[in-house]
């Protein structure tokens, strides 16, 4: 493998890169001229907000979409790809931020899909997969169950499967689509080391991500994009975090600023809950948790160890084997997702492009689902739309919905957009709580100071707000109180001011704090 | 970046103009492929075209032919449709047209001493009633277990006809008749004829007002709102504290109670008893009807009526020319083919 990189990387100054790239989606021009090198052998970080153009860039250099302009540049020489088998051939893999794996196969299954090593029979010899697999695991420095089922491995270790079957398939150019989103801080760190050993042994590694903290740990070189346009591109010890924030959103983002309010009534109150799925496998136990108006309470963990049931026990959509839950002092362990909410609860849901929103309805639609049959709506059966149509356009304006017209699809929003939308929609009638699930996912920077003003806001106006999510950093800002859950139960509980990154790591990987 | 959806043909729909436009496009592209085909069979495709639209639209009396024959696909069409917007690909509507065709000529020979003010209005109410109950079974299994509509429901279909085809051979069998039929309904449960020297009746109008009620309900009622969003996409309409599976089997029930219609009226309104062989899958041609008319008020009327011109042109062809009947089976089935697809898709793959 070491020669054919060497010959796929020969000496070419540039590895990858692109120049003069332009692409345009109607009036919109999602890649601007965009012109960067990766040189081979080092880690090159693409930096830039959500809708700054880095998913189309990266969709081009994998051959899945076509520039309008200009070219992408492999080896120092023009090339066009035709599609990820061709940039395949070009020594180019991706690792896209959704896996692409068979949850059913096992890990090595998954390693050797559709390049299966044969014995002379026809068999898929399953000795040399294996000897294959662990010689890469060996190099790598990390070590994988590898007959464990995909969907029962943990996430780092699907992601690392990812990369593993690039290098698998001979790539020798990886490109890495927020690689991190989906990890723990110490998590974070291996996969950091495990990119920097790559490079080390000669690979090319694009790195995209807008955590600047991990950009500037890891990168040679650094290219920065805004509004689809390169706004600068060079070393990396050449810049700083700060001058990068400045430069990812065109000027300083004023920090959300907490505000430490008064605690109130219970709102929330959760005692033993308990759950045992159909397959007899505990998701939940001994979990015992209250929110208080007033107050924000963030759940924090890694992905996957109860969160997603935590909140379908909290939000009704799923049922549970022991334990209580009560809404302002009501039990509605036995109620259905509408009785809880009309005793005030909201959900904002994780995911925004299934539940959270209806992408094909309309603006409107969206934001008056769930209340269109209050009296002012409703009249002897007949929607008025009228009411209607005013009241979604008076929500939309109150949290700051950029749009052409309500009646268009929320699909035509951006993603901040469209999580205001949701947000609007959740906040409508003064809920008592909200649920709010993953609120910044996917949304820019601008968005998330926005996104955090409206929950801070409606916890001092007296509301109740269970925040989960996996961003640390929006944890420590917004939350009175971090709980933080492994494997389905409590690990701990601190208070802002005793927690820190460090700390609540130690708790998500089931250590003590 | 996240891209918005690029395709036109389904966010600016809401136009009339487009949608005739995707309603037409299909038929056209039918009129094209079956053209070459009477070419090859040595006629002129022009020729027969032009036979084919005076013999359904050439004069008042062929209108009414086709308006008639148009009934009880509008009704099929409306009961597909309203599951359609549910989520549930209900193809059980045949079955509801034979238990509502029997249920409504059962009423029409049995309370034979009623007024017409009742009798009717009695044998239509129990046609909806039968069709309504015909589909508490797959509702209710697809509402509760998931269980997989497009299975059962056509299933129930050979489970009606075959109850239907038992009972007027045994228990509902007209005196002294030999042919598998009940006996003929009392005057007073058939519908009034709209004009004379044509089988359009009454029926066509309660189609018209049902269209209209059809387009209402999607329009302005919570009801269709909620029905609309739990179709697109259920966890949303879920998360937003809708009942989904509630909404979907009110929708089969409602589907149900239209095919229980449509075999109402073509009980009343045209063969005036129930014999075996009664439909001759109206319930199938309504899904062609849905599906053309994008679940549109007006589009399924407007495909309702395509399908009724095609059978009465059809039906009559063969008398004034020596094309065969066949094609116009091959055009029905070209424009249903074509229906299905959904041309938007073109645009977005070239974008």
């Amino acid at each position: 493998m070491t020669q054919s990189l060497a010959l796929k990387a020969g000496e070419a100054r540039v590895r990858l890169g692109a120049r003069g790239i332009t692409r345009r989606f109607g009036a919109l021009t999602a890649n601007d001229q965009i012109d960067f090198s990766a040189r081979p052998g080092t880690i090159h970080a693409i930096v830039g907000g959500n809708g700054a153009g880095k998913s189309t860039l990266m969709r081009i250099l994998q051959g899945m979409d076509q520039p309008d302009e200009g070219s992408i540049i492999v080896n120092d020489s023009a090339v066009t790809l035709s599609g990820p088998a061709e940039a395949f051939r070009l020594g180019i893999g991706m690792v896209h931020q959704e896996f692409m794996l068979v949850n059913q196969l096992t890990m090595l299954e998954n390693l050797i899909l559709a390049r299966e090593p044969v014995s002379s029979l026809g068999v898929i010899d399953r000795a040399a997969a294996l000897k294959a697999g662990q010689d890469l695991a060996e190099r790598a420095g990390v070590t994988l169950n590898w007959h464990q089922r995909v969907q029962d491995a943990p996430v780092h270790a699907r992601q690392i499967l990812e990369i593993l079957r690039l290098l698998y398939r001979g790539a020798d150019v990886l490109i890495l689509d927020e690689p991190t989103a989906v990890l723990a801080p110490q998590q974070i760190r291996d996969l950091l080391v495990l990119l920097q050993r790559l490079r080390d042994d000669g690979r090319t590694i694009l790195f995209i991500s807008h955590k600047l903290g991990e950009v500037m740990a890891i990168s040679d070189d650094i290219t920065v994009i805004r509004t689809g346009r390169v706004i600068t591109s060079g070393p990396a010890d050449e810049t700083s975090k700060a001058q990068l924030a400045v430069q990812m959103t065109g000027e300083m983002v004023r920090a959300v600023t907490p505000r430490r309010a008064r605690e109130g009534d219970t709102v929330l109150s959760i005692t033993g809950l308990g759950l045992t799925d159909g397959r007899g496998i505990r998701r939940l136990s001994g979990i015992d948790l209250s929110v208080a108006a007033g107050e924000i309470v963030a759940l924090a963990g890694i992905s996957g160890n109860g969160q997603d049931e935590l909140v379908e026990a909290i939000t009704g959509l799923s049922s549970i084997s022991e334990g209580n839950v009560a809404l302002r002092y009501h039990d509605v362990t036995g109620m259905s997702l509408h009785q809880r909410r009309a005793l005030g609860l909201a959900y904002l849901s994780p995911d925004r492009a299934h539940e959270g929103l209806c992408l094909e309805a309309s603006i409107t639609d969206n934001v008056i689902a769930g209340h269109h049959r209050r009296a002012e709506f409703l009249a002897s059966g007949l929607l008025r739309l009228k009411a209607i149509r005013a009241h979604a356009e008076a929500q939309l304006d109150r949290f700051g919905v950029r749009r052409d017209s309500a009646a268009l699809p929320v699909s035509s929003l951006s993603g901040g957009n469209q999580q205001r939308v949701a947000i609007a929609r959740e906040l409508d009638g003064s809920p008592a709580l909200l649920i709010a699930c993953q609120p910044t996912r996917g949304v820019d920077i601008h968005g998330i100071a926005a996104i955090h003003q409206c929950l801070l806001e409606y916890r001092d106006a007296g509301g109740a707000v269970l925040l989960v999510s996996e961003e640390l950093e929006e944890i420590m800002t917004l939350a009175d109180r971090i709980t933080v859950l492994f494997n389905g139960a409590v690990r701990g509980t601190l208070r802002r001011g005793e927690a820190d990154v460090e700390s609540i790591g130690r708790l998500m990987l089931g250590e003590d704090a | 970046m996240a891209m918005p959806s690029t395709n036109p043909a389904t966010y600016t729909g809401f136009s009339a103009l487009k949608l005739i436009g995707t309603a037409l496009l299909p038929f056209a592209l039918a009129l094209v492929v079956a053209g070459v085909v009477l070419a090859m069979a040595g006629h002129n495709p022009f020729d027969v075209y032009r036979l084919l639209a005076l013999e359904s639209f050439g004069s008042s009396k062929r209108i009414a032919a086709t308006m008639a024959a148009a009934t009880p696909l509008i009704f099929t069409g409306l009961g597909t449709a309203v599951a359609f917007r549910a989520g549930a690909f209900n193809v059980g509507v045949e079955g509801c047209v034979s238990i509502g065709g029997l249920a409504a000529a059962y009423v029409g020979f049995t309370f034979v001493t009623l007024p017409a003010a009742l009798l009717l209005p009695f044998a239509m109410l129990a046609a909806a009633l039968a069709g309504l109950a015909w589909m508490i079974i797959p509702g209710l299994l697809k509402a509760r277990l998931d269980a997989d509509e497009v299975v059962t429901t056509l299933m129930m279909n050979f489970i009606a006809v075959a109850i239907a085809t038992w009972l007027v051979n045994g228990p509902l069998l007209a005196v002294g008749s030999a042919n598998s039929a009940t006996p003929m309904v009392a005057e007073a449960a058939r519908l009034p004829r709209l004009m004379r020297g044509s089988t359009l009746n009454a029926g066509f109008l309660i189609a018209l007002i049902c269209v209209l009620l059809y387009w209402l309900w999607g329009k302005r009622t919570a009801l269709g709102f909620e029905t609309r969003l739990a179709g697109m996409s259920p966890r949303f309409a879920t998360a937003t504290g809708m009942n989904v599976p509630r909404l979907v089997l009110k929708m089969m029930l409602l589907s149900g109670a239209l095919g229980g219609i449509a075999g109402g009226t073509h009980a009343l309104g045209n063969v005036y008893r129930y014999v075996d062989g009664f439909s001759p899958g109206y319930g199938f041609v309504g899904i062609a009807v849905a599906l053309l008319g994008r679940g549109n008020a007006w589009g399924i009327l407007m495909a309702a009526i395509l399908f009724g011109a095609l059978s009465t042109s059809g039906a009559t062809i063969q008398l004034f020319s020596d094309v065969p009947i066949e094609i116009v089976d091959i055009l029905q089935g070209m424009v249903m083919i074509f229906a299905v697809a959904r041309f938007g898709a073109l645009g977005r793959k070239a974008a």
